[in-house]
């Protein structure tokens, strides 16, 4: 019994379980309230980062492009950048950042990002003099890191532009979860709000999830404001639920401007969230009320109903971001399920030094494989090998041609799930979350077992 | 009246020159959208890349060959699961993509050994597939890598593998249109002609600008299997790299879509002396009147007579019960720029349906001649459509149905108005007799959805009795 921590060998991706890093940016420059997104690049990389969010989220987000064409390949986009932050300085009046992302192409000409937005700022206050637009310089290339990555650069970028001194200190907490859903945004303030914790979560996601209403008004943006940014500097704490797209943040703010940072385990699981729970507890001095311990009891009884039952010893293959993957593979063990392969899908070469990876090497009592830098090829090759038996793939919908020609249940986690309706409602953090995740795998196998005539009879008394 | 200048874009001027409302007495002469020209930055323009339109329109489509595309990692991922073109091998096409995946040191150092290395990874892990298609991004293209060297040399040892590069950085051209070109052009002065097809009918054609979106390909070939008539190669849906190559041995190119693939029919004509026959695929008389034309070229007009009568028979009364029930709706068409022009005579003529408001992403003026001659008067035709001006053109001309894709879908869904994928469908074929049963459809099933009238209805007032009665 082993764990080997590999990388791909490959030079080459067949199959990306990750976009690139100014899709990062994006999403997380979409959490922000009157913000939209301004990509320095060619149209292709909006235009498909926008379907991509439309195709999860079932919504349409605004992200603009500087749209190099090869005049600015050239001679450098410098008035593509003025003219597309002008131009939504005067079409957008309610517009209050813009998150300037850069591009592979632009990063290689090399224009100056920080130097134009000066001129620019010097024109939005000459045009509108009562107007405030933070203009973020975004250093994303395309060539570097991932949509992971990229989220984490773009969420710093817009704390380091906005957030630039320190006030009267506010009480509150920083919440950092990373790239998840708006199901888990509402779970974690709906946690704080138990608790009884002033807390701010970055991004605020929940109206990602927005309502068809009669007056025909459109709330699909970021709840994010710009005092929230401006006020993480006075906060008591941050807790950065997710080492990679959070962990930066937390601790910007606190080399800045003295925050505690916490970088806790990624609340997928029981005990995770038991860790979040406890570490927000000491931090605020709340204790965790009952309401939480009772959620916590349910979530208990439904999962020991499947865990022995129906999970144990099942071999797991996940695949998606990092903190998801880490912390989903922990949760794989509460309920007994053996997590056997961990695919993690850029070349950050810290997942290796992962302490919660590290442990599970040290703990593995089964055969389980780490490959780094993975595409979904790697997924697909061990999913054909019969010595290489996979009961059950956890991942997101990129990889649903693996489960579905080699004949594998698969639970859709993570982003994107488009293949599959409304997950993005669904918390998977939290014990609600956990919960949920459970069941849905349960009903997975479920219909797999009865799909494939295997041992369904077993459900005929469940 | 000529051209419009939007409340919206009282800070963009120059987007007056791209709006056109025709009004009676005007024709074409008089006023034309600019278009196929550059993207005013900021507008929230829909417009894609040139790559995209030669990897994901056109190349990546083949059902047997990997597409390597050369450059960071979202090119690939981005160009992939978004489409809906299936093939008859089980989807090979949809299933995979392929990246260099270029990094920092290849930026400095160039990327042609991260390619050759890719290339070779790619033939390795599936020995089976011996055809590529090779893709530039805007950072290969920028540090200037050779690919066509890399391609030359990897051949060179693999005699058994044939590869095309297509040079196709993102910020060439304007739009996705100039990948269209890049592609078709390459094409014919690289590979036609490299294959010899075997001929099996006396009757042989191309077809041409059509992508088997939900298996338009797929259902028009069962005409022209009843017909006789050879296709020597689809150019490019549910198509395989060497048909492609043998373009060349047709008698007769017949061209669908004649933006992103008119440019290959028009070099097969100069080079090959293949005459190219333009058709429209989508809605009963025009697909009659291509049937007819086709079957006029090779003399077998009996036919395509016979062909028609059959599917009339037993098509129209389908149509004709959705006509019904569409007819007089207001449509709006937001789309790439061809089936503006496909489809605005198209609804009209077979369904009652009055096209009120289009906008193409990457038409050039010869979509905008052809769309403003067929379109209707009081109809805004509009080129590179952003937002804002989607909003207010709604507010104008309050269409009761829009064909666009599923983003701008999910925007007009919250102004309850429905829409059907103008782009990948909603549950297609439309092309063809029976595809234009199933475009009513899908028409009427989006117009009648009873929860458009739930989503107007505000609780707080007065309850519709008629609706609950009805819903009883």
């Amino acid at each position: 019994m082993s764990c080997e921590i590999t990388t791909k060998a490959r030079a080459g991706i067949i199959n990306p379980m990750y976009d690139c890093q100014p899709a990062g940016a994006q999403y997380a420059g979409i959490g922000v309230k009157d913000c939209i997104p301004l990509v320095h690049g060619g149209q292709g990389c909006t235009m498909f980062v926008r379907l991509l969010f439309a195709q999860h989220f079932k919504e349409n987000f605004d992200v603009a492009s500087t749209s190099l064409h090869e005049d600015s390949a050239v001679f450098g986009g410098h008035q593509r950048i003025r003219d597309g932050v002008m131009t939504l300085v005067r079409r957008y009046p309610e517009l209050r950042v813009i998150p300037l992302i850069t591009t592979c192409s632009t990063e290689v000409i090399g224009d100056d990002v920080e130097g134009n937005i000066a001129a620019c700022r010097k024109m939005i206050k000459e045009e509108f003099p009562n107007r405030k637009v933070h203009v973020v310089p975004v250093h994303t290339p395309s060539f570097k890191s991932s949509q992971v990555g990229g989220y984490a650069e773009c969420l710093q970028a817009m704390i380091k532009t906005i957030a630039t001194h320190k006030g009267a200190p506010s009480g509150k907490i920083n919440l950092f979860p990373g790239w998840v859903n708006p199901g888990d945004v509402v779970l974690l303030k709906r946690y704080l709000t138990e608790m009884g914790v002033d807390g701010t979560v970055f991004m605020d996601t929940e109206d990602f999830d927005s309502p068809t209403l009669p007056d025909k008004s459109i709330h699909t943006h970021g709840r994010t404001t710009v005092e929230d940014i401006a006020g993480s500097a006075n906060a008591k704490a941050s807790v950065a639920l997710a080492r990679y797209e959070g962990a930066s943040s937390a601790e910007y703010l606190k080399t800045e401007f003295g925050v505690p940072a916490h970088i806790v385990p990624t609340p997928y699981g029981i005990a995770n969230t038991d860790a979040m729970l406890r570490k927000i507890s000491e931090i605020t001095g709340k204790p965790i009320p009952d309401s939480l311990v009772r959620e916590r009891g349910i979530a208990l009884d439904a999962l020991q109903d499947l865990a022995h039952m129906f999970f144990a010893d099942k071999r797991v293959a996940l695949f998606g971001h990092p903190d998801l993957v880490i912390g989903l593979a922990q949760f794989c063990l509460e309920v007994e399920m053996k997590p056997v392969l961990l695919l993690l899908g850029d070349d950050n070469s810290k997942y290796k030094k992962d302490h919660r990876i590290v442990e599970m090497k040290n703990t593995a009592t089964w055969d389980m494989e780490v490959v780094c830098n993975a595409d979904l090829w790697e997924l697909e090759k061990r999913a054909k090998n019969p010595d290489h038996r996979i009961d059950l793939i956890l991942g997101h919908s990129k990889g649903r041609y693996v489960a579905i020609d080699n004949n594998i249940p698969m639970a859709r986690v993570g982003f994107p799930t488009f293949d599959r309706a409304g997950l993005y409602r669904q918390p998977t953090m939290g014990y609600q979350g956990a919960m949920l995740l459970g069941e849905t795998i349960a009903n997975t196998l479920f219909t797999h077992m009865e799909y494939t005539k295997n041992r369904e009879w077993i459900l005929n008394t469940w | 009246m000529p051209m419009v200048l939007l409340k919206c874009d009282k800070d963009i001027p120059e987007r007056e020159k791209h709006i056109y409302l025709k009004v009676d007495g005007e024709d074409s002469r008089d006023f034309l959208p600019v278009s196929n020209a550059q993207t005013l930055p900021g507008t929230l323009s829909e417009r894609g890349c040139a790559f995209c339109g030669a990897k994901l329109v056109i190349g990546g489509v083949l059902k047997d060959t990997i597409q390597m595309i050369h450059g960071p990692v979202g090119c690939a991922y981005d160009t992939w699961h978004t489409k809906r073109y299936p093939t008859d091998n089980g989807h090979f096409n949809m299933k995979y993509v392929w990246s260099t995946d270029m990094k920092e040191s290849h930026i400095v150092f160039g990327g042609e050994k991260r390619l050759e290395k890719s290339i070779n990874e790619a033939f390795d892990e599936m020995p089976d597939v011996k055809r590529m298609f090779v893709y530039t991004t805007c950072p290969t293209a920028l540090i200037g890598d050779d690919v066509k060297a890399v391609a030359k040399k990897v051949m060179s040892e693999r005699p058994d593998v044939d590869i095309f590069t297509c040079e196709c950085p993102g910020f060439a051209g304007v739009s996705q249109s100039k990948g269209h070109h890049v592609l078709n052009i390459g094409w014919i002065n690289e590979k036609v002609g490299t294959v010899e097809p075997v001929i099996t009918s006396k009757y042989t054609m191309n077809f041409i600008g059509d992508f088997n979106i939900q298996g338009d390909t797929q259902l028009l070939n069962e005409y022209w299997e009843k017909l006789g008539i050879q296709v020597i190669a689809h150019f490019t849906g549910n198509g395989t790299y060497d048909d492609l190559r043998s373009m060349h041995r047709a008698q007769l190119n017949v061209v669908n879509c004649a933006r992103s693939s008119g440019y290959i029919a028009n070099e097969l004509k100069k080079q090959y002396g293949i005459p190219r026959l333009d058709i429209d695929s989508w809605g009963f008389n025009y697909m009659a009147e291509a049937i007819r034309k086709i079957c006029a070229f090779f003399g077998i007009e009996e036919k395509g007579e016979a062909l028609i009568a059959d599917e009339y028979a037993k098509w129209k009364p389908q149509l004709d019960w959705y006509k019904e029930r569409v007819k007089g709706a207001k449509m709006a068409i937001w789309t790439g720029g061809p089936r503006l022009w496909h489809w605005t005579k198209s609804v009209e003529d077979d369904l009652g349906v009055q096209v009120v408001a289009m906008s193409s992403k990457f038409g050039h003026q010869e979509d905008f001649e052809k769309v403003i001659a067929r379109g209707s008067q009081g109809t805004y035709y509009i080129d590179d459509g952003n937002e804002l001006e989607f909003f207010e053109i709604i507010e104008l001309v309050k269409p009761d149905i829009i064909f666009t894709g599923p983003r701008v879908g999910e925007l007009v869904k919250k102004l309850h108005i429905p829409y059907v994928n103008g782009h990948g469908y909603h549950n297609g074929p439309y092309m063809g007799f029976e595809g234009f049963v199933n475009l009513a459809r899908d028409m009427y099933n989006a117009m009648y959805n009873p929860l458009l009238k739930l989503a107007a209805t505000d609780i707080r007032g007065p309850a519709n009795l008629q609706f609950l009665e009805a819903a009883e």
